[in-house]
């Protein structure tokens, strides 16, 4: 009889990462590494790569928000909502890349007395949900105020200033300061996480429930038509668009002001030009009232410093304008209309809902559509608060220690702050408080840090060009968590993927899979572009391959003939704002940035999800 | 007055008494706008004028009697006898001269000197929604000329007693006397390619779905299943192709002009792993199965033919369409089981998802 193969991934403790990448282990907290001593349990869990939230190596501070939401989205289905056969995700770092799984679920026992608490618990919230949405935006805006109205030191001073000291001592200088404007930062980086997942566990458990559902009656039906009828426009992740645009038509009707617009030089000289007139600057009061919070959009997912937002990007967003200026002379509309949006939407919901042959499952079909669609809400919105704004103000904030540090020696660039993480960056700020107060002469390791920084810059690099495998140890029978199946998308048929394909050679793949995010089918010259600013390569026409895209992308829409993107489902911006503008797309494809070169002759297939690379491009 | 033969156009479903099911349903779809090759219907009434003007009922129905249909070589032998008797009793000539003006009118219509047409059976049993009649009396492809066309028309009057339909009338107890028949002659579409589409997903009764399948040349292929066909499952909502797969097609049923009628060839190399249907056309197809499905209520089983040099969406054409006879059969029963919005979500927190690989 021939033995079975047991079907599983490397074992995490005796798995190696490559030379190159020698010295990662220090960057992270050592309790995100796996152990020998939580060896048993961390065997019996299924470790894989979190391809949405971190495909890229992680820089060492900017693994805080992972930190914040191992524990926030956890304690929710564990100690608060109480959802039964699930418990909580957790992390690791192998190699710079996160990897997470769904904790094995907890004791018979357990499972019985969450059923009870579950149940009454989530009544609430699911009869109040509306009312829940408001005070929650109230309150998490509040919070992001608090975090904007941090004092970072701008410098330690030779003396403290006079008023510190007379008439009477403030009893508390610049150091203290310093101390703790970096402990506010990170308890309210904790508590905003917290807030963030007070509703969408139960989010992504509607989202699976009509999932179910339509699969009862539609057995063949696509998560991509399922996606379409969950999916409506998200109303504050348009809001930075629908700025630019009212900004734009401002612009437009100046003929002084649109020129200056439609130049092609540097958003600050624009800025310049603008203050010299009364127009201009009537004008840039309005960007300025809209820059916060809308221009607060990041330029890339929102969890990386590196990425930028649109506030300190300016370029980005006044690049936008000058191509709508444009258009709007061309007499183009250049708004997209939520209202059309909602409309599309609840047409495919009439359209299935007519084929529903009793009269029993059209009720339930409806009511549970109704169900998700309140709920969905929150998913939706959230997005713009927490990972756009949240994020944007925390990294200004950061960077103001960078560049304290880069002042007094201990840093060469601001952003190398994000090199160390957040246990790190006090223990930095207290040697430079302790250098500061204990005198002049006193050495400061300043060499250290800036070697430091540079070394961990060298293995990220290096951890870039690595490949990372998809996962680690034995997959499992089952997956009660609701994250883990719709957000990471782990599915009997993903896990046999990996299974099969562990090592990917970039070069001979020739068909890559993703979710069918919207319909169509062309043909064309790809351009993979991994940051925001690369967009300035792209030609009219061509194929946009990216990591993944927000309303930052958004005007990109208007130039290509279909979108590929490594991350997101159907619900993702990629995905809505390709029906949109009716083009093909395919998101969630996993290797397409790593598989797909710039000049690749590929072919999008938005029914069926499947991008084919039909001819490389020429080396 | 007796009508002999009646225009397609000017047929609706409450023509089946007269025309038979299949004409009927033609007539109903042309009404409906859809694409329809044109054609006219000799009535059951021809066809009840024709056995009494010739007086051979009584023989018919005495070697009927005498025929046990277990006995195999009894039934051929009466079977044998009455297609003789048909073939060979006269048509009245009122009946034979509409047939003869009705398709002149036709190749006026089409622009040709002959048109060639598809002679067709048309039971007024046969498209019944609760009986699977399809296939048991005879169908006639490109047929030019009107000589041609009264001599398969009489042809598909005696196919009404060929032993397959003597037979399958007795299992299912259906008298004889009661089975009309009527006959078609419709325009025959060159197609590039033809098949079959379904407006229910016969693999699992999803109601959202198109299911085509499709091969180069006539679609008989396909009916007859001697050709695995090309497939596409296309969602009715959304338009999405879910799936797709191209057959190896190595064999083609076309007109061959030189042998004057209907062959089966072998399919090029170059051309039996091609698509036989484009996108558009799949999409344009699976846009009219929903049309019909619509206007009959009813799940849908359609034969379907693309025209060579037409333009899309002229060249999509439907040849027939008939009640899916499978999944409307099977109970109504609600598969959702009567929950709320609120009891499905609490379901499915209760639930994991099984993972098997």
């Amino acid at each position: 009889m021939v033995e079975a193969k047991e079907r599983r991934f490397p074992d995490p403790h005796e798995f190696r990462t490559p030379p190159e990448l020698n010295g990662w282990e220090e960057m992270y907290p050592s309790s995100y590494l796996f152990s020998k001593d939580r060896e048993e349990w961390e065997d019996r869990q299924f470790w894989y790569q979190d391809k949405i939230h971190d495909p890229e190596p992680m820089p060492p501070l900017d693994l805080i928000f992972h930190e914040a939401w191992q524990i926030s989205l956890s304690q929710y289905t564990t100690r608060v909502f109480c959802i039964p056969p699930a418990q909580g995700v957790a992390q690791r770092m192998v190699g710079c890349y996160m990897y997470i799984c769904a904790v094995e679920p907890p004791p018979e026992e357990v499972i019985k007395e969450k059923t009870e608490l579950f149940q009454k618990r989530v009544f609430y919230v699911f009869e109040h949900y509306d009312e829940l949405w408001e005070k929650w935006l109230n309150k998490f805006q509040a919070l992001g105020r608090e975090m904007a109205a941090v004092k970072v030191p701008e410098e330690l001073p030779k003396y403290v200033p006079e008023d510190q000291v007379l008439p009477a001592p403030r009893g508390y200088y610049a150091s203290y300061e310093l101390i703790e404007a970096f402990n506010t930062l990170v308890s309210q980086m904790y508590k905003g996480w917290q807030y963030h997942f007070e509703m969408l566990n139960l989010t992504y458990l509607a989202y699976l429930m009509f999932a179910d559902v339509c699969r009862k009656l539609f057995p063949g039906i696509s998560e991509s038509a399922i996606g379409k009828m969950v999916a409506g426009a998200y109303v504050s992740m348009f809001r930075p668009e629908e700025e630019l645009c009212r900004l734009s038509r401002l612009a437009g009707s100046k003929p002084g002001i649109a020129e200056i617009i439609k130049r092609d030089v540097p958003a600050e000289q624009k800025i310049e030009e603008l203050k010299k007139t009364d127009e201009g600057r009537k004008w840039l009061e309005e960007l300025e009232k809209a820059k916060d919070p809308w221009f607060y959009v990041s330029c890339g997912s929102g969890w990386f410093h590196y990425e930028g937002s649109w506030v300190n990007k300016l370029d980005i967003p006044f690049s936008y304008m000058k191509s709508y200026v444009e258009r709007l002379e061309k007499g183009e509309r250049i708004e997209r209309s939520l209202e059309e949006i909602s409309q599309k939407r609840d047409e495919i919901v009439a359209d299935y809902r007519k084929l529903i042959k009793t009269d029993e499952d059209r009720k339930s079909f409806e009511d549970a559509y109704k169900t998700v669609r309140t709920i969905y809400r929150y998913a939706e919105d959230h997005l713009f608060w927490v990972e756009h704004w949240f994020h944007t103000i925390w990294f200004d904030k950061i960077r103001e220690f960078g560049k304290l540090f880069v002042k007094h020696g201990m840093l060469k660039e601001v952003d190398d702050i994000f090199m160390f993480n957040r246990f790190e960056v006090p223990e930095m700020i207290e040697e430079l408080a302790t250098a500061w107060a204990l005198g002049e002469g006193v050495p400061l390791r300043g060499k250290y840090y800036m070697e430091k920084a540079e070394k961990r810059q060298q293995i990220l690099e290096a951890a870039r060009k690595w490949t990372p495998i998809p996962a680690l140890g034995i997959p499992p029978k089952e997956v009660a968590e609701p994250f883990t199946v719709m957000l990471w998308g782990v599915t009997s048929e993903k896990v046999a993927e990996w299974l099969k394909g562990v090592a990917v050679v970039p070069e001979e793949v020739t068909e890559i899979k993703g979710f069918a995010s919207s319909a169509g089918v062309v043909e064309g010259t790809a351009r993979v572009l991994k940051l925001l600013e690369e967009i300035v390569t792209l030609q009219p026409g061509e194929i946009m391959v990216c990591p993944c895209t927000n309303p930052a992308w958004a005007p990109v829409f208007t130039k290509i003939k279909a979108a590929v993107t490594d991350i997101g489902g159907l619900t993702s911006h990629a995905a809505i704002v390709s029906r949109e503008y009716g083009l093909p797309s395919v998101t969630g494809a996993g290797v397409a940035t790593s598989v797909i070169k710039t000049g690749d002759t590929i072919r999008v297939d938005g029914d069926r999800g499947v991008v084919t690379i039909i001819k490389r491009a020429e080396q | 007055m007796e009508e002999y033969v009646i225009d397609f156009d000017r047929l609706d479903r409450s023509s089946l008494p007269k025309v038979g099911g299949k004409n009927a349903n033609l007539g109903e779809m042309l009404k409906a706008g859809i694409r329809v090759p044109p054609g006219f219907a000799i009535t059951t009434g021809s066809y009840l004028e024709f056995l009494k003007s010739a007086g051979i009922s009584e023989e018919i129905f005495r070697l009927l009697a005498s025929a046990d249909p277990a006995d195999v070589a009894l039934l051929e032998d009466a079977s044998t006898r009455i297609q003789d008797l048909i073939e060979r009793a006269p048509v009245p000539p009122e009946i034979e001269t509409r047939i003869r003006e009705s398709y002149a009118l036709l190749c006026d219509k089409c622009g040709e000197r002959e048109v060639p047409v598809a002679v067709r059976s048309s039971a007024t049993a046969e498209d019944l929604p609760s009986a699977s009649f399809a296939g048991q009396q005879d169908t006639y492809l490109w047929i030019k000329g009107p000589e041609e066309v009264v001599k398969k028309v009489r042809k598909c009057w005696a196919s009404l007693f060929t032993p397959r339909a003597i037979s399958y009338r007795s299992k299912n107890k259906f008298p004889h006397e009661k089975v009309l028949i009527s006959v078609g002659v419709q325009k025959m579409v060159n197609p590039k390619a033809a098949g079959v589409m379904f407006t229910i997903d016969p693999v699992n009764g999803d109601p959202s779905k198109v299911v085509i399948e499709g091969t180069w040349g006539l679609g008989e292929t396909v009916v007859s299943g001697s050709v695995t066909p090309d497939r596409f499952v296309v969602d009715k909502v959304t338009s999405e192709i879910s799936e797709e797969v191209i057959s190896h097609k190595s064999v083609e049923c076309v007109y061959d002009p030189h042998k004057g009628e209907v062959v089966h060839n072998e399919v090029p190399p170059s051309r039996c792993d091609l698509r036989c249907l484009e996108r558009e056309e799949v999409i344009e197809l699976a846009k009219v199965a929903k049309l019909i499905e619509e206007h009959y209520g009813l799940p849908q089983d359609i034969e379907w033919a693309i025209d060579q040099g037409l333009p899309l969406p002229e060249n999509v054409f439907i040849v027939q369409s008939r009640p899916e006879t499978v999944w409307s059969q099977r109970q109504r029963e609600p598969v959702l089981g009567k929950k709320s919005g609120y009891e499905l979500l609490m379901e499915k927190a209760l639930t994991p998802l099984k993972i098997n690989f």
